[in-house]
């Protein structure tokens, strides 16, 4: 993240003034571009102690009740209303802990949260807490997908390097995937985890079929992608993106490059692709760019792999140039 | 001794996608014309009113109801609004019964309404993103918030909290035949949204994940309309039915539960849906029903999410905790089984126009009940993060 400054509300998702008319059934209709904007210097009242010191100190707080000594981990009271409001004091809590449940994940995120999908937001029992705190998770190991963080799996708290006192501050990865060293340090930053050792899956022993079958995929991969080159809609999907990836199957390897409205299939390796893309079968790539199902579906049902989990975006835009290149023909 | 409450009017408008044709004020006037139609009452004859209208993003002003009360006749009368999340609609009624039954008021009108997509991402050029990202203004602003909480990924954690506990229950094939199922139910309801969207189960597997486990198909839809009822104590209520023929539909059973918004120990526990076992069985208390199973024949349940409408019938006491699927595998809301659930086609066929919902629902109930001659109906309403609030009724055809 960079330390330019930024605005509350970013300057693209605000709109011109303006109106325009809709006609249904012959009647005009009046359709304004608004807002409803507010801005604050809002408190963080009673809960200062507790994002400051995780801003500052690297410390998680919570409170413990002086009567029956639940410890709440966000602090989110000062008295405990299951004790007739006897009052609570702020302890340290570790930072490392279980999953209260299995976390949901967020693939198609609103305007707010785009920057950082797909995300899982799940709440995780700290080591000396009671309660559950909601937290941010990501895995190391690649794309997030179902399975990799369940009920029960142990996460340890991760800070970012730049934090302003908010709950994006800090995010949770599986203890698995750290070494013992980082996982009893207390205040892991993110800049000391590895990112770039993602986890990749191996692929089966390939027959002579497999090959031939690869082959055959392959040619209509390939003219699907030229379909795709050659029409605007599609073109306009992939505006301003550039990516090559190197897609790896049981019958062998290709590349696909995007490059600002440009895709381009080439049979060779790369050395360095901007991400990785395992798909056992050839054929799961080709449905979803075919438009017969979405290659989004394929990445969270774990039919195909993507070394990057921010690359999901990526992924989203070649299942919206399948549809248009669908939409194009029904016309 | 509190009085008996019974509704005697209805009306719904067609629930849509976009009303670009209205604004709320128009939409509130349509269906509450409709209801006191229905009732053969004059407005002028009605004692209060009492608005479900949930999110002020929505209508755009932050006392939504101030500018509908003089428009529906209404001046110099007791006017309340009541937002409760997805639970507005059932808890507004709920209000209304309360009033009504202490005496304080002879009639009443139960007013919901709900705009939606009047809210666009100008960034995307489509409305949705916008409604999910208002909507994402209603967690809890300190802890939740910030880190991308939104209604489908807090129903999610609910959903697959239960599914830790009981892994072999919501099978994606129950699902996707239950979604197939109001789709077909839809048919009759011709305010639905999706009236002529009926879709196979193997259409609603196909169809994309949006956050898992929830798939397109198994979303409610985000809507736009209103829907109202006038309801009266036992006197007025008999008086009116004399009147119009149509017979009293007694709100025999109220109840009402909201849980706390965090998990863990004495909070929240994420594989339950406390709040509807809780208020469901108050519901049943007050309407001295004993066994559920034997005395509910209609359910009007708030579908947010399928899983959740599966889990909701389990915390009913309408099919068994941890084998929910025994809703299809065993019959018991299949067409012709022991529960008629959602004739409407619920909130995802018919349309979810949040403070509007359950009032729409109340409405399907009442027609259901008067039309296949029925005794008793569960109505129900969800909302807030983690399927926090529910208040559900008990309605009767005697
Ligand atoms: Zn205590």
């Amino acid at each position: 993240m960079s330390a330019k400054k930024e605005r509350v509300i970013p300057s693209e998702y605000i709109p011109e003034v303006g109106s325009h008319v809709e006609t249904i059934d012959g009647q005009d209709y009046l359709i304004t571009n608004d807002a409803m904007y507010t801005f604050y210097q809002r408190t963080k009242g009673e809960f200062s102690p507790f994002f400051l010191s995780m801003r500052d100190d690297k410390k998680l707080l919570g409170c413990k009740c002086s009567k029956c000594g639940l410890v709440r981990v966000p602090p989110f009271l000062t008295h405990c209303p299951d004790c007739n409001f006897a009052p609570t004091e702020m302890i340290e809590v570790e930072q490392v802990g279980v999953m209260n449940s299995t976390p949901p994940i967020t693939y198609f995120a609103t305007s707010l949260f785009q920057h950082m999908a797909p995300y899982g937001r799940g709440r995780v029992i700290f080591n000396g807490a009671d309660t559950a705190m909601s937290v941010i998770l990501y895995t190391t190991t690649g794309i997030l997908v179902p399975g990799i963080i369940t009920k029960g799996t142990e996460v340890k708290l991760i800070f970012k390097d730049n934090r302003i006192g908010e709950m994006t501050d800090v995010f949770c990865v599986p203890t698995t995937e750290l070494t013992q060293e980082q996982v009893n340090k207390k205040g892991l930053q993110e800049s000391e985890i590895d990112w770039e050792s993602p986890v990749e899956p191996e692929l089966p022993e390939v027959s002579d079929k497999d090959v031939a079958d690869y082959n055959a995929a392959l040619k209509e991969i390939k003219s699907i992608i030229e379909e795709m080159n050659a029409n605007e809609r599609a073109r306009k999907d992939i505006a301003g993106w550039k990516r090559d990836i190197l897609i790896k199957t049981m019958g062998g390897r290709f590349a696909i490059s995007i490059d600002d409205g440009n895709i381009e299939l080439e049979e060779r390796e790369l050395t360095s692709p901007d991400f990785v893309m395992v798909c056992e079968n050839p054929r799961t790539l080709l449905d979803g760019l075919a438009y017969r199902g979405a290659i989004t579906d394929s990445v969270i049902n774990k039919k195909l792999w993507i070394s990057k989990n921010m690359e999901f975006n990526t992924i989203f835009k070649l299942d919206r140039m399948a549809r248009s290149v669908a939409r194009s023909k029904k016309i | 001794m509190s009085k008996r409450v019974g509704i005697v009017g209805a009306g719904v408008t067609p629930f849509k996608g976009t009303w670009r044709e209205k604004t709320y004020y128009e939409l509130a006037q349509m269906a509450t014309r409709e209801a006191v139609k229905d009732a053969q009452v004059p407005i002028q004859d009605v004692d209060a009113a009492f608005y479900g209208i949930y999110n002020d993003i929505f209508e755009r002003t932050a006392i939504p109801e101030h500018a509908i009360h003089g428009l529906l006749g209404m001046q110099n009368k007791f006017g309340i609004r009541i937002t409760t999340g997805g639970a507005t609609g059932a808890y507004t009624m709920s209000a209304a019964h309360a009033y009504l039954a202490a005496g304080r008021f002879k009639t009443a009108l139960v007013l919901g309404v709900e705009k939606a997509t009047d809210c666009f991402d100008f960034s995307s050029m489509s409305a949705t993103p916008e409604v999910i990202k208002s909507i994402g203004w209603s967690g809890d602003s300190f802890f939740e918030q910030p880190i991308g909480w939104s209604a489908s990924d807090s129903y999610a954690e609910v959903v697959l909290a239960y599914k830790d506990e009981h892994p072999e229950d919501l099978k994606p094939e129950i699902t996707a035949q239950i979604s197939a199922q109001l789709s077909q139910q839809v048919r009759d309801n011709v305010h639905a949204q999706r009236q002529f969207d009926q879709v196979t189960a193997e259409e609603v597997l196909n169809s994309r994940l949006v956050a898992y486990p929830f798939r397109e198909l198994e979303i409610c839809v985000y809507s736009e309309g209103a829907a109202a009822l006038i309801l009266a104590e036992e006197d007025t209520a008999r008086a009116i039915s004399k009147n119009t023929g149509n017979p009293v539909v007694w709100i025999t059973g109220v109840g009402e539960s909201n849980e706390h918004s965090f998990a863990g120990k004495n909070q929240k526990d994420m594989s339950r849906i406390m709040s509807d076992h809780d208020a469901s069985h108050r519901a049943y208390g007050m309407a001295g029903i004993e066994d559920p199973t034997k005395s509910i024949q209609i359910v009007e349940l708030h579908d947010a999410f399928v899983h959740q409408l599966e889990i909701s019938m389990a915390e009913f006491g309408l099919a068994p905790l941890g084998n929910a699927d025994s809703l299809i595998e065993e019959n018991l809301m299949t067409p012709g089984g022991k529960y008629l659930v959602n004739p409407c086609g619920g909130l995802i066929y018919c349309g979810h126009a949040v403070g509007a919902s359950n009032i729409m629902s109340a409405w399907s109930a009442r027609n259901e009940l008067i039309k296949r001659n029925l005794k008793t109906a569960l109505l129900h309403g969800t909302g807030s993060t983690i399927a926090q609030y529910t208040a559900c009724m008990i309605l009767e055809h005697e």
